[in-house]
């Protein structure tokens, strides 16, 4: 089922003499886990090529490998023909190869205008000291005319629409390439995007590849995808499940090839029938950011898993939740009375809890202790007398470290000290010590090695009585179906499919996610 | 697929018992160069002859009251992660306001002892407003809060020193001793174990730890952030105004001099309080003994004939010290070599 490598048919790469980056038989290993086992990646040039997968599935490291991230174990590469030294790659080599990376979130600066983003990457042009201006701004222009930018050279970044500050990174990574040699890779470059700026951006693109330029796209929109597309690699649990080269794939092959047969090396839920039909919480027309009107009820008991591709609006839902964010029009209730929580403080008060994403920005405090990273939610647990009991405290640390299963030296060690699994425990654990009614969790496993992965997921369930339920939102798709009693897949700013995990294999979950709409005003007819 | 590698927990290589003397070193290492300090000016020479006596003792005590007392304040900001430059001239605003309010208006001490402390709650609250309500950057806003209160008070004293009258209470309250020691100085004892208590044993003083630790994090557990801020420089300001009323129960009359001389020492015992007692936090027996720790060799330096620059020198070089040690002690800590 692998490599349908017919020869390049001189049709989009003009230059027929062989492919422009050839990857062959990369291997990575994490510790024990296997992530790329003997992946290859061949693109020729002048072409867009598709990099396709699910989550974990390899894509993401085989970009990083290509930067100079990560280091390959085992592996060959070939650019332009001439082999290149892949083991020791590192971001110097990678840019001397002409290979340019714009990522998701674009590294540009807001506050500066478009001529200064050039420039500070590429250095300014001088007159006699002075910066000159004139120039700069006179090859900036030439540059914005080529991309079809909206905008000025003395244009900020803030004021530009999305598509063009995509465009504007794209731009600035290729500005020193006057040859059109290099090779631009670009990792989910409409994901914040709505569907009119990407066909804008993709216009681009393919204009650009009709010129001579080569792009490697990496994306979970399938139909922009095929789109915009020459060749496309598929990517299942680190191998390569396809090589189409100068195909026209429909979305459904795609599909089939990166869900591939279910391989679940996660343990699927436990026994625990679940499903008491008396709902605990429940959102209704609830609109604010990318909601449009969305409606989901949590039952007593429950585990509900919320997916939808990166800017459905699933963190969104545990932040109306949890009182960060007060919706525009809709109301929640728990257990059947309004609930309309002021902050984040009347959430808490009222049973909620949130694990959030963003670990070390928003949940870390990283240089106090794991005592004092537990006990600041549960502020006058340890007093007695008007007197906060170190003692007390500790006891109750250590107490928490033991149930969690936290490996760390003791309950005075920094927080920081621990791996990112254990920290993951640790602010689980600082919040079940509340007995939420309501746990929500945004990606609880992202950054997190796989034992204690398995462990978080024990402490979930777990955690999940007859009274209370848990919430989850994830891009990790294998995770939901196997943590999950039930999954809503968000799009378009709605809720557009509930499901019972039990009736859903994980290949056709990933289907009904990957083809689900796309976020955009009255795309959704 | 997003993997990190795990952070090694800390590999202790020295035996647990050697560690732990290192450790308790490094806690009271200040409070032994304080005594060591003590000790070499008692016996060399020059300051040898002025230095091991009561009087001197008590101007020691004495002097550091006040710069105690406004290195507490700035140590309450400085815990939640915000500067606040304008400690010492809310103490020399409060000082002069006092002085003139008394001397000049003839008003009751009671009015001149409340209304200035009403003033610095206010500045404190304008403080407050400013940074947390309008995210004005802090470090600008309190050097702008510092030199407007700096020209209100030059223009407050319009060229004049208040001078009190002989038998005010205020007065006799800063030369009081009780059992050979400044009155004043028990005041600072009694502030400091107050500011102990509240940063070591109530759940808002334990927020602010937090808050500086993490603001974001704290806010998503529920701390609410602006609001213990804002209280922040509040009580901040408030003991800075105490300050200055007991800056002018010490001198007896008052003139608007540069609330500098008051904010760096401040600053730089609250630094040099961040080396000891817990290593890499600020601490309120830190500041206090680094508070002491400066009043002495001050003193010193002076007993030993050094010209009035020694002064500013010293503060200079410890202030930087301070800062680089206590960096240095929390980025370890940071990545766990505790």
């Amino acid at each position: 089922m692998t490599s349908s490598l017919t020869a390049p048919t001189a049709e989009p790469g003009s230059a027929a003499d062989g492919p422009l980056l050839e990857l062959r038989g990369l291997v990575k290993r994490f510790g024990q886990v296997l992530v790329l086992d003997g992946v290859s990646l061949i693109v020729r040039p002048g072409t867009v090529h598709a990099l396709l997968g699910g989550n974990g599935s390899g894509k993401s490291t085989t970009i990083k490998i290509l930067a100079g991230v990560y280091q390959a174990d085992a592996g060959e590469l070939r650019v332009r023909g001439e082999p290149v030294d892949l083991i020791g790659l590192g971001p110097e080599a990678a840019d001397r190869l002409n290979l340019r990376f714009v990522h998701q979130d674009l590294g540009l600066f807001d506050d500066l205008s478009i001529a200064e983003n050039f420039a500070l990457a590429s250095g300014y042009p001088t007159r006699s000291g002075g910066v000159d201006w004139r120039r700069l701004n006179a090859r900036v222009d030439s540059l914005i005319a080529a991309y079809g930018i909206n905008g000025t050279p003395r244009s900020t970044i803030q004021s530009l629409r999305p598509a063009d500050r995509t465009l504007v990174a794209i731009a600035r990574a290729l500005q020193d390439d006057e040859s059109g040699r290099s090779i631009v890779v670009l990792d989910e470059p409409t994901a914040s995007l709505g569907r009119r700026e990407s066909a804008q951006l993709l216009e681009t693109v393919r204009r650009r590849a009709a010129q001579g330029q080569t792009f490697i796209i990496v994306s979970h929109r399938l139909q922009e995808v095929l789109a915009v597309a020459d060749d496309f690699t598929v990517y299942r649990d680190g191998q390569v499940a396809a090589a189409l080269v100068g195909e026209s794939p429909t979305e459904d092959q795609l599909v089939s090839l990166m869900a591939g047969r279910a391989v679940t090396a996660l343990a699927p839920t436990g026994s625990t029938a679940h499903s008491h039909s008396e709902p605990l919480l429940a959102l209704e027309g609830i609109m604010v950011g990318p909601l449009r009107d969305v409606d989901l009820v949590v039952h007593r008991g429950e585990i509900v898993g919320i997916a939808g591709l990166s800017g459905s609006g699933r963190s969104t839902v545990l932040a109306v939740a949890f009182g960060r964010l007060s919706p525009h029009r809709g109301r929640m209730t728990l257990d059947d009375r309004p609930f309309a929580p002021s902050s984040v403080r009347a959430a808490m008060d009222a049973g909620i809890a949130l694990v959030p994403e963003d670990r070390a920005r928003e949940a870390a405090f990283a240089d106090l202790s794991i005592t004092e990273n537990l006990t600041i939610a549960v502020p006058h647990q340890s007093r007695r007398a008007g007197f906060i009991r170190a003692g007390l405290a500790r006891r109750h640390a250590t107490d928490l470290i033991e149930r969690f299963r936290i490996k760390i030296a003791g309950p005075d060690a920094l927080f920081a000290s621990m791996s990112g699994g254990n920290q993951q425990k640790t602010v689980i654990a600082r919040w079940l010590q509340r007995s939420p009614r309501v746990l929500l969790l945004d990606e609880p496993t992202q950054g997190v090695d796989v034992m204690s992965r398995s462990d978080i997921y024990d402490i979930i369930r777990n955690s999940t009585g007859t009274q209370n339920a848990v919430v989850v939102a994830s891009s990790d798709l294998g995770e939901l179906h196997a943590l999950c009693d039930r999954i809503v897949i968000l799009a378009d700013g709605r809720v557009v499919h509930d499901v019972p995990t039990e009736t859903l294999s994980i290949d056709a979950l990933t289907a009904l996610v990957l083809t689900s709409p796309k976020n955009e005003e009255g795309s959704f007819a | 697929m997003t993997t990190t590698a795990p952070i090694t927990t800390s590999a202790p290589t020295l035996p647990q018992q050697s560690r732990r003397g290192v450790q308790a070193l490094e806690r009271y290492a200040l409070l032994l160069i304080t005594l060591g300090v003590i000790v070499f000016f008692s016996v060399v020479p020059p300051s040898s002859a002025a230095f091991p006596t009561i009087n001197n003792a008590n101007v020691v005590l004495g002097s550091n009251a006040v710069v105690a007392l406004v290195a507490l304040a700035a140590l309450f900001t400085l815990v939640s992660g915000v500067f606040d430059f304008s400690v010492g001239a809310t103490a020399i605003a409060s000082f002069v306001l006092s002085a003139g309010l008394q001397v000049a208006f003839e008003m009751p001490l009671w009015v001149a002892l409340v209304v200035p402390l009403i003033v610095s709650g206010i500045i404190g609250f304008l403080n407050g407003l400013f940074v947390v309500r309008f995210k004005m950057n802090p470090f600008v806003t309190t050097l702008g809060m510092a030199t407007l209160l700096s020209g209100i008070s030059i223009w407050f004293c319009d060229g004049k020193t208040f001078v009190l009258p002989a038998d005010s209470p205020l007065i006799g309250f800063g030369s009081l001793r009780w059992f050979g020691i400044p009155a004043v100085f028990v005041l600072v004892v009694v502030v400091a174990i107050l500011v102990w208590y509240f940063f070591q044993h109530t759940p808002f003083g334990r927020s602010l730890y937090a808050i500086g630790s993490n603001a974001s994090s704290a806010r998503l557990v529920g701390v609410p952030v602006d609001r213990n801020v804002w209280a922040t420089f509040i009580i901040s300001a408030l003991i800075a105004g105490s300050a200055g009323i007991v800056q002018l129960g010490r001198l007896g009359s008052a003139t608007a001099v540069d609330g500098g001389a008051l904010l760096f020492p401040a600053l730089t015992a609250v630094f040099l309080g961040a080396t000891a007692i817990t290593p890499g936090f600020f601490n309120v027996v830190g500041t206090v003994i680094s508070a002491i720790f400066v009043s002495i060799v001050v003193s010193g330096l002076t007993l030993m004939g050094a010209s009035s620059w020694a002064t500013n020198v010293f503060n200079g070089v410890v202030l930087l010290i301070a800062v680089g040690l206590s960096t240095y002690l929390g980025r370890r800590n940071r990545v766990g070599g505790r």
